[in-house]
């Protein structure tokens, strides 16, 4: 385990408090406002967030991996923080593929958890993710990285809230004459499911996902959705539940948590 | 297997004529893994810089309303060609192989033909 003298503490964003363990040689995981980061040896090895589906959610949806081969790689690999080994060991993965989709998965989720920063919260030292090494980046190639999409994603719609909230269509528009990769994305926003959803659904990365929202955004068709309404005022009871109409929407969202699990 | 270090140096050890690689996502710009180059050629520079290629040429068959897609794109200097290979796998992960190489030594058929392998241990 890496003894840690910094106060990252002291520091202002995630950011400031991952450069100050990286040069310490930090290893551990460091908790941000929306995700985790986890160092070895001051390098980053694996970025987690619930607002970018994970790696296994990417292979899996895509059918790059089937599902039980995947639960099989992390119920055998989990314990020992070798899960991605398991799956290049079991022929399931290249091990270039496997690199690839993990420095994708790293960097769409580092963007969440370092490009709109707030202060760190917590720093368990020697902590390791259960994926296994797979890959490492500099920390400050992965900082200037979120700032740098940030900077993209605010030049074609400044809006930050398309890539956390429920989005929804604007009612009355078309989706006429729409690129084939912005259509698809258009056709999985229902008022429900959020930027991640969506790109799980799609099995497409976080950030491509995001930058075509925006771009929904700014030709005016896809907006956060507005807040839910606030609760009904006490009245009557309401008459007998009608089983006949499941509350859909709840289901899927309901179906989503489950899966993200 | 080959990982992706292993994959970009048989890039430039079994392709004649190669200099420099980089494998570039070209949604955001950035280079996922570089080889070669050197202080008088900066792949970062010329990864990021490739993919305003990659996107206007993907821009332009969406207006034209092709439904193909790339396979590769060939730049041909005088002294250089800069060839760039889309990887496809599931879902379109948005990357693409980045390959210089020196027009005097290099065999573009071949060239391709062994980008095309390579490309293969790379996809999801």
């Amino acid at each position: 385990m890496t003894r840690v003298t910094t106060t990252w503490t002291a520091y202002e964003t995630t950011a400031e408090a991952l450069a100050a363990l990286a040069a310490e040689g930090a290893t551990g995981a460091l908790s941000g406002e929306r995700g985790i980061v986890y160092l070895k040896a001051g390098r980053v090895v694996h970025v987690e967030s619930a607002f970018a589906p994970d790696l296994g959610a990417l292979l899996t949806r895509s059918g790059a991996v089937p599902p039980d081969g995947w639960w099989e790689a992390v119920d055998r690999g989990g314990t020992q923080h070798r899960v991605g080994h398991r799956l290049v060991d079991s022929g399931r993965l290249a091990a270039g593929a496997l690199e690839v989709c993990h420095l994708g998965a790293l960097f769409d989720a580092a963007y969440f958890v370092l490009a709109h920063d707030g202060r760190a919260q917590r720093f368990r030292p020697g902590a390791a993710h259960w994926l296994g090494a797979v890959r490492s980046v500099p920390v400050d190639v992965v900082v200037r990285e979120s700032g740098r999409r940030r900077a993209l994603l605010d030049r074609i719609w400044p809006d930050p809230a398309i890539d956390t909230l429920p989005l929804t269509r604007v009612p009355g528009t078309g989706s006429a004459a729409l690129p084939v990769r912005r259509g698809r994305t258009l056709t999985q926003v229902d008022g429900v499911r959020t930027a991640a959803q969506i790109a799980s659904a799609l099995a497409c990365r976080t950030y491509h996902t995001l930058v075509e929202l925006r771009r929904l955004a700014a030709d005016g068709l896809v907006r956060a959705a507005p807040p839910a309404a606030p609760p009904l005022p006490p009245g009557p009871p309401p008459r007998a539940v009608v089983w006949d109409d499941p509350d859909t929407a709840l289901l899927r969202r309901l179906r989503d948590a489950l899966e993200a699990l | 297997m080959a990982n992706l270090e292993t994959s970009l140096k048989e890039c430039l050890s079994s392709i004649d004529g190669s200099t420099a690689v980089a494998l570039v996502d070209y949604t955001s710009g950035m280079a996922l893994g570089t080889l070669g180059g050197g202080k008088d050629f900066n792949l970062e520079v010329a990864a990021a810089g490739n993919t305003d290629v990659v996107r206007s040429k993907l821009r332009t068959m969406e207006h034209l309303g092709l439904k193909d897609e790339i396979e590769d794109i060939l730049i041909t200097l005088n002294t250089q060609y800069h060839m760039i290979r889309l990887l496809k796998g599931r879902g379109g992960n948005g990357l693409f192989l980045y390959l210089v190489l020196d027009a005097n030594r290099a065999n573009l058929a071949m060239a391709r033909h062994q980008l095309r392998r390579i490309e293969g241990e790379l996809e999801v």
